[in-house]
């Protein structure tokens, strides 16, 4: 076209670069949403005392290790699609558009129970440490609505907590981790440190389901990374890159502190002191060595990382909702913005008004914050990621059968199907177990109840797609294109009916 | 008046001239509107999301002709979100320039601590405000409208400025005579501003915070 552009710097792409994001930055948004000291101090203890056994360092390292099978095709296949940060876009696009509805339906549960789990955490911890340092005896719900009343305005607002805060706190999380782990490792039980709970007998136990839900929990957000794929400096490695040093550090990470805390309290007494104390545990251990600023410093930042985790959720759950709103899935409300924030104002709405209805109605029970709302929701949650995760690995090799795109055989099949076969497994051994990861008999209701719930999702989701293709054929063909729906598809307020249904993925098969 | 001025005095107060909408898609709409003014100017055709120079000839006006060199000068680019990604950078800077130069803006600078920063202020109220009433009226009254206010109203809405404009009276009315107009503009048009709604909410899907 122009002979002028060949041999100058290409001003275009050098201008576009400037804004681009590299690993670290893709990592630090993965991460904070991670949200880790709520999950060494929450999660692991709350899974110690639920459940009763020891496994669970090695459960993270055995989760990390199947998501790490599943990425590989995960991040190939993000470099094929639009609106590449959501599970149901994959499911979309691999096994059509029906199962791709199921899949949304199952997410927006999934992502809203962890959400709304996190508010009866945030109460429980809050409330004794609120009652130290001010003298305010409140209850926990009441707590929770404060946090409830931030997230939502946040939410609305789209007020961003600079990234710098968060990268702070998210480094000040980790160093406190770290340093509270090295202060049991070196002062263990007995004067030894035990390898005891690090033994693979540890895993293959009863409640192996339940540990690897636990495990998984801890890893909810690692998909996080594939929302940036075109907005990388390089997204053929940058994403691929990002994913794998986010599940690595988050394995490494809580697989220590899980272990540190088992050679502290000694392997026998993890579960008893578990129990006793509660997500306060980390706090007894590191306050018998390191004094109590320590404990405050990490007390502090453990409740801004629940606070973190929550706007974090928050914002994926409005986002989802937008990209579905935007594709006419759901109403066509959804997919508009708040004008001079650009918040997907809806979705953080009705996200909020279920968040409200949830403390509400746990607090009128009088339920328990920490074990019936954090964790159950927060786990149960876990296991409709899981779901979610195993439907979109079957997606990616369905997704290559057809379009290879390139990729080698490895990315298209072997790793996904290995993937399939794990992630398989965990979810039967995790449904066998569902009475041990909840902490109820055996012979609750419960157990059965609650993993019903996701495909009971799934099937509205599914009739909702019928319906929508018996009735309404122009947003069935734009399922799945998030965002770009409005290049897909006629429908209101999109602005090109005749336009190609393949917008995104054309242009990108050029670059 | 070219189509990105219009764009930015509907995107901003005509008072105070602060922003209506935010940062991104204001960019992005205009980035569009900078587009379409070389397609309206018939110096550039879209399809299939891949942008085409038809005419090397510059255009009258200085910043269309620059955008239109741009692209002469990177032809390896044709993929229509990287011209939007890449026009947004710098689109409000351009543009309020532009409506300087024309007089319906003057640049104030206030000095807060150590930061400067740049406000864009309508000179006349009577005469900065006409845009959006006159869209306004046309997409409630149902009146016919020339290529370039229908360019207008289709960025608009895309961008999602559209209940700005039709803050009153039947909107579902004044929308649904909207999409009659958009499906009879030109390809390239209706294209732009497709990619320009895509755009925006793919800033709102990877906003990071």
């Amino acid at each position: 076209m122009s002979k002028t552009g060949r041999n100058r710097p290409d001003r275009v792409s050098q201008a576009l670069a400037s804004s681009r994001l590299g690993v670290p930055a893709v990592v630090f948004f993965v991460m904070s949403a991670a949200a880790p000291l709520t999950v060494v101090g929450g999660v692991i203890t709350t899974g110690y005392a639920v459940t009763g056994i020891t496994g669970l360092p090695l459960a993270f390292l055995a989760v990390a290790a199947v998501l790490i099978l599943f990425s590989v095709g995960y991040v190939a296949m993000a470099r094929h699609v639009s609106n590449a940060g959501a599970f149901y876009t994959y499911v979309t696009r691999g096994l059509g558009r029906p199962a791709g509805i199921g899949a949304a339906w199952v997410a927006l549960l999934a992502y809203n129970m962890m959400q709304v789990g996190l508010y009866g955490g945030f109460g429980f911890i809050a409330k004794p440490l609120l009652d130290e340092w001010f003298g305010l005896d409140l209850a926990w719900w009441a707590i929770a609505l404060v946090s409830w009343a931030l997230v939502a305005i946040l939410g609305v607002m789209r007020v961003d907590i600079n990234g710098k805060i968060l990268a702070v706190l998210l480094v000040a999380e980790i160093a406190v981790i770290v340093v509270y782990d090295a202060s049991s490792l070196l002062n263990p039980s007995g004067g030894t440190v035990s390898y005891e709970t690090l033994k693979p007998g540890n895993l293959f136990v009863s409640g192996l389901g339940a540990l690897l839900v636990i495990a998984v929990t801890g890893f909810v957000g690692f998909e996080g990374a594939a929302v940036f794929a075109e907005e990388t400096k390089n997204p053929r490695r940058t994403v691929p890159i990002a994913t794998y040093v986010s599940v690595g550090i988050i394995a490494g990470l809580y697989a220590l502190s899980a272990w540190a805390m088992t050679v502290a309290t000694g392997p026998q007494n993890i579960v008893d002191t578990a129990r006793k104390d509660g997500p306060e545990t980390i706090f007894v251990l590191a306050g018998a060595h390191l004094g109590t600023t320590a404990v405050h410093i990490g007390h502090a930042l453990l409740l801004t990382s629940l606070v973190a985790a929550m706007i974090s959720f928050h914002n994926t759950i409005a986002r989802y909702a937008f990209a579905l709103g935007r594709e006419r899935v759901l109403p066509a409300a959804f997919g508009r913005t708040s004008r001079r924030s650009g918040a997907p104002k809806v979705g953080s709405l009705a996200q909020s008004a279920l968040g409200l209805l949830v403390i509400v109605v746990y607090a009128a029970a009088g339920l328990d914050p920490l074990t019936q709302l954090f964790f159950w929701a927060g786990t149960s949650g876990a296991f409709g990621v899981l779901l979610l995760i195993t439907a979109t690995s079957v997606a990616v090799i369905g997704f290559f059968n057809r379009e290879p795109n390139g990729e080698s055989a490895w990315r298209r099949q072997i790793a996904p199907g290995l993937a399939v076969l794990a992630l398989t497994a965990m979810v039967v051994i995790s449904v066998s177990n569902f009475s041990g990861l909840l902490g109820v008999e055996p012979t609750s209701s419960l157990r059965w109840i609650i993993p019903a719930l996701f495909p009971l999702a799934a099937a509205i989701g599914i009739g909702w797609a019928l319906v929508l293709k018996a009735t309404r054929p122009d947003v069935y063909r734009s399922i799945g294109l998030g965002a770009n729906s409005s290049i897909g598809r006629t429908g209101p307020s999109v602005l090109a009916p005749e336009a190609p249904v393949q917008p995104r993925v054309g242009a990108e098969g050029v670059r | 008046m070219l189509l990105a001025d219009e764009f930015f005095l509907i995107a901003h107060d005509d008072t105070d001239g602060r922003r209506r909408l935010h940062g991104r898609a204001t960019d992005l709409g205009l980035a569009g509107a900078l587009l379409g003014e070389l397609v309206l100017f018939q110096c550039l055709a879209i399809e299939n999301g891949i942008v085409t120079v038809i005419d090397r000839q510059p255009p009258a006006d200085p910043l269309a002709a620059v955008v239109l060199g741009d692209m002469l000068g990177s032809p390896q680019h044709r993929d229509i979100r990287t011209w939007l990604a890449y026009l947004s950078q710098n689109a409000s800077e351009n543009v309020a320039h532009r409506l300087v130069e024309l007089g319906f803006l003057h640049r104030e600078e206030s000095r807060i601590l150590w930061r400067t920063t740049v406000k864009y202020v309508p000179v006349d109220f009577a005469q900065t405000g006409w845009p959006a009433p006159r869209l306004r009226m046309s997409l409630t009254e149902g009146r016919p409208m020339d290529l370039h206010e229908m360019a207008l109203a289709s960025l608009i809405e895309a961008a999602g400025l559209f209940e700005t404009v039709v803050w009153d009276g039947n909107q579902a009315a004044a929308r649904r005579y909207l999409r009659r107009i958009v499906s009879t503009l030109p390809a390239s048009l209706r294209e732009l501003a497709g990619h320009v709604e895509a755009a925006v909410g793919d800033a709102v899907l990877t906003h990071r915070g």
